[in-house]
């Protein structure tokens, strides 16, 4: 039931636990690669300016241990253990940063996190990937901000230098000699005894075994008895059954477990899911299975004129940005496809009426708006994307349109099919939605592998991905041959489909219509067989399906057809 | 067979005008309380519900749509259920409750006879869309049902630091204290029929959202029928 943050996104710490004893695990790799991983308590100036509270791996914790270094466990390169209440006064922010220690750059980094865990359940976590950045050295991850209360932003920014740049960036003085260890990390406070498997006595403090992990269910880190009941209800992982720490939790059970009781239902809406419609904070979760509080029916009060100024404070998050992921995760607004909004009347005002469609949040350089719009943020990654010709309905920003010719190749293709395959180049820095006649869109990454797309279901795709036009013949294909695209490399990709398709694994008997295949794994080899079967009742000229494509391939290819044919 | 249908069965009146699934709008008809639609996207009613083409009064305000022809609107009035819809393309209802929304004419399908709405032309832009983009100017307090095609996107004007740039064929709609403006973006290949297809654009400046349609098809599917 994590919340998942988008990089900009912003929360206040009560809305996702009322807890205030948090533990913050980063995890972060490259091939090749070492990070440093540090906090940096900054005033209110974001100046470093009291050095006590810059902790890493030579100073665990801070003086009052507000703020504890706990070494990497359960799956994180590193965690801290922060205690929001114990922060002194003079600090307002908390700096969650990584960098590269040695040779390296960002772009190398794999899929990583940084998360939140309180009371024994994930309550935040912000993923990123290396292709969200290129060459920095570090990046801060996330920020904890004291703005009347404490606040959670999925910062998820690179910065050029090392650690010595980021240092210098929070005024922080270099010294050579890093200020002295003040205590072996080992032997870090009693009660948090690092992970399970350096045979600590009583792991009371233990995050969640990784998320993605659910075979691991109630095994990790056991929890032994507490030798510190006070352990502030840091209650050991696995979201569903109730903390199974004898440790009274003095926070965290009664207010957080109750709306996460049946995680397992959809239905319920993360804990701080009403933050969007500004109520307070401090709201206790919703019963379980309350139905997620659905746009139309905000309270009166969040009729909010579109042209107000800034969103309050209290707003939290960009609009929208209650959904946690983009591609698949069930719309909190629950817009029930094909179900009749019953009992909803729409609250007035426009902001309100048209709240379902809120531009989702920016997050990554690809996010899919709905099944049919697509939005691509050039500035991320810096880098052109080819759209097929028209299909841009709105940008913002300093983006240039201009042609580009798909090539010889692509002249081909125009004069064979009498519909030439006519792209064009985006570039600058800003946002482009991109969205053809209605057709789903379906972005689909590629990490050094190849995909063959028929070419009249490339909608745009990253400009560095390597492509070629292929000509598939056949006696029947209509003008004359089947032109497929095929890419490679890393970039996105941007396929559209008439209807929801079907994706079938190739098998030795795999067919499909020519007119229909949209594309399949480039390792697949497509056959045209004509499979024309005179029945003697046959009427003439009507053998309905007469071309096909065969598919032949190792186990595991498989080919996308949508339930159109052109 | 009953039971499979049953699910599709309208939910009982809560408001004004509802969506039915994506694509049907539902009006509680009352005496009194007046509807104006476009003509031709009645799909069923119940009650007693009398449609006028062009009325008089909306002929004054309307002369300036379209070429003159008068404006593709009729007035509903009378006690009941209506049903409309537009070929299949999302309805999107808005309870106005004082705001105000500039709205591309093809994409309006109804709203209350009682707001203000007037029609206005978009300077400089006459001859961007093939029809000529007219767009209606509605508000006050009261629900206005718009269509799209496609599960329509809101984006705030005022977020980007630049102009936000509209095809206007997927334009829907927008606040009307957005400033607009036209751009071509005319670069020497666009001359040479080698454009980058984005030839039109509408930039919109200011706080406010637009909503555009995930499609470029702007025809008027009412209006073909004729």
């Amino acid at each position: 039931m994590a919340r998942e943050f988008q990089r900009g996104h912003k929360a206040r710490i009560s809305d996702l636990t009322a807890g205030t004893d948090l533990y913050v695990g980063v995890q972060i790799s490259g091939p090749g690669l070492t990070f440093d991983i540090s906090c940096f308590g900054l005033d209110a100036n974001e100046q470093l300016s009291d050095d006590r509270y810059f902790v890493f791996f030579n100073q665990p914790k801070t003086p009052e241990e507000s703020i504890q270094l706990l070494g990497a466990q359960a799956g994180d390169t590193e965690s801290f253990r922060v205690t929001l209440d114990r922060i002194p006064a003079h600090i307002h922010k908390l700096s969650f940063t990584a960098t590269i220690d040695g040779a390296g750059q960002m772009s190398q980094v794999g899929p990583g996190y940084i998360r939140i865990v309180a009371g024994g359940e994930e309550v935040a976590r912000y993923a990123f990937s290396g292709a969200e950045f290129s060459t920095e050295r570090a990046v801060m991850l996330g920020d904890f901000y004291l703005k009347d209360v404490w606040r959670f932003a999925a910062v998820g920014q690179g910065f050029d230098g090392g650690l010595e740049a980021l240092l210098k960036n929070f005024g922080g003085e270099v010294a050579e000699e890093e200020p002295a260890a003040q205590q072996p990390q080992a032997g870090g406070a009693p009660g948090f005894a690092p992970p399970a498997q350096a045979a600590a006595p009583a792991p009371s403090f233990a995050p969640p075994a990784q998320a993605s992990a659910p075979p691991a269910f109630g095994t990790p880190a056991a929890p032994a008895p507490a030798p510190e009941p006070a352990a502030q209800g840091f209650a050991p992982p696995q979201a569903p059954t109730p903390p199974p720490a004898p440790a009274p939790s003095v926070h965290a059970a009664p207010t957080v477990a109750a709306p996460l009781a049946p995680p397992g239902a959809g239905t319920v809406p993360p804990p701080a899911a009403p933050s969007p419609y500004g109520q307070p904070a401090g709201q206790p979760g919703p019963p379980p299975g309350y139905p997620q509080p659905q746009a139309p029916t905000p309270p009166p009060g969040y009729g909010q004129p579109p042209h107000a100024p800034a969103p309050p404070p209290g707003y939290g998050q960009p609009p929208g940005g209650q959904l946690p992921g983009q591609q698949g995760a069930p719309s909190p607004y629950g817009a029930p496809q094909g179900a009749p909004q019953a009992a909803a009347p729409v609250a007035p005002g426009v902001a309100a009426g048209l709240e379902a469609f809120r531009e989702k949040p920016t997050g990554q350089r690809w996010t899919q708006q709905n099944k049919k719009m697509i939005r691509v943020d050039l500035g991320m990654g810096d880098t052109p994307v080819l759209a097929r010709q028209g299909s841009m309905v709105l940008y913002q920003g300093k983006v240039d349109f201009s042609y580009k010719g798909a090539g010889f190749a692509g002249r081909i293709v125009g004069n064979a099919t009498g519909q030439e395959m006519q792209l064009m180049r985006c570039t600058g820095r800003g946002q482009v939605f991109l969205a053809e006649n209605e057709t789903q869109l379906h972005p689909i990454e590629l990490q050094g592998d190849a995909i063959c797309v028929s070419a009249e279901n490339v909608l745009a795709f990253d400009e560095p991905l390597q492509y070629e036009v292929r000509r598939i013949e056949g006696h029947g294909i209509p003008g004359g041959a089947l032109f497929v695209m095929q890419f490679q490399g890393t970039g996105t990709v941007v396929v559209k489909t008439h209807g929801t398709p079907v994706v079938l694994p190739v098998t030795p008997t795999t067919f499909a219509d020519c007119n229909a295949v949209v594309a399949w794994s480039a390792a697949a080899q497509a056959i045209v067989s004509s499979q024309v079967r005179m029945r003697a009742g046959a009427y003439a000229g009507a053998s309905g399906e007469s071309v096909n494509l065969q598919f032949r391939g190792a186990p595991g290819n498989f080919i996308v057809v949508q339930p159109y044919e052109v | 067979m009953n039971k499979q249908l049953a699910g599709y069965a309208p939910a009982p009146v809560a408001a004004r005008m509802e969506n039915h699934g994506n694509n049907i709008l539902k009006v509680a008809m009352q005496t009194g309380n007046d509807l104006l639609a476009r003509v031709g996207s009645m799909i069923a009613y119940e009650g007693f519900v009398q449609y006028e083409p062009n009325p008089p009064a909306v002929r004054q305000i309307a002369r300036d749509w379209m070429t003159g022809e008068g404006a593709p609107l009729m007035k509903c009035s009378g006690d009941g259920l209506l049903y409309l819809a537009d070929y299949g393309a999302d309805v999107v209802v808005i309870n106005l409750g004082g705001d105000a929304i500039s709205v591309n004419g093809s994409n309006l399908l109804a709203f209350d006879a009682s707001l203000q709405w007037g029609v206005e032309r978009v300077k400089g832009l006459a001859k961007f869309a093939g029809q000529g983009l007219w767009n209606v100017k509605i508000s006050g307090n009261g629900y206005v049902a718009l269509t799209s095609r496609g599960k329509p996107i809101v984006v705030d004007c005022g977020r980007g630091e630049d102009e936000t740039y509209v095809d206007p064929d997927a334009l829907v709609a927008w606040s009307p204290n957005l400033k607009v403006k036209g751009k071509r973006s005319f670069r020497a290949g666009a001359l040479v029929g080698r454009g980058s297809g984005e030839a039109y654009q509408m930039g919109f400046s200011g706080e406010g959202i637009v909503v555009v349609q995930p499609s470029e098809d702007s025809t008027d599917r009412l209006r073909i029928r004729g």
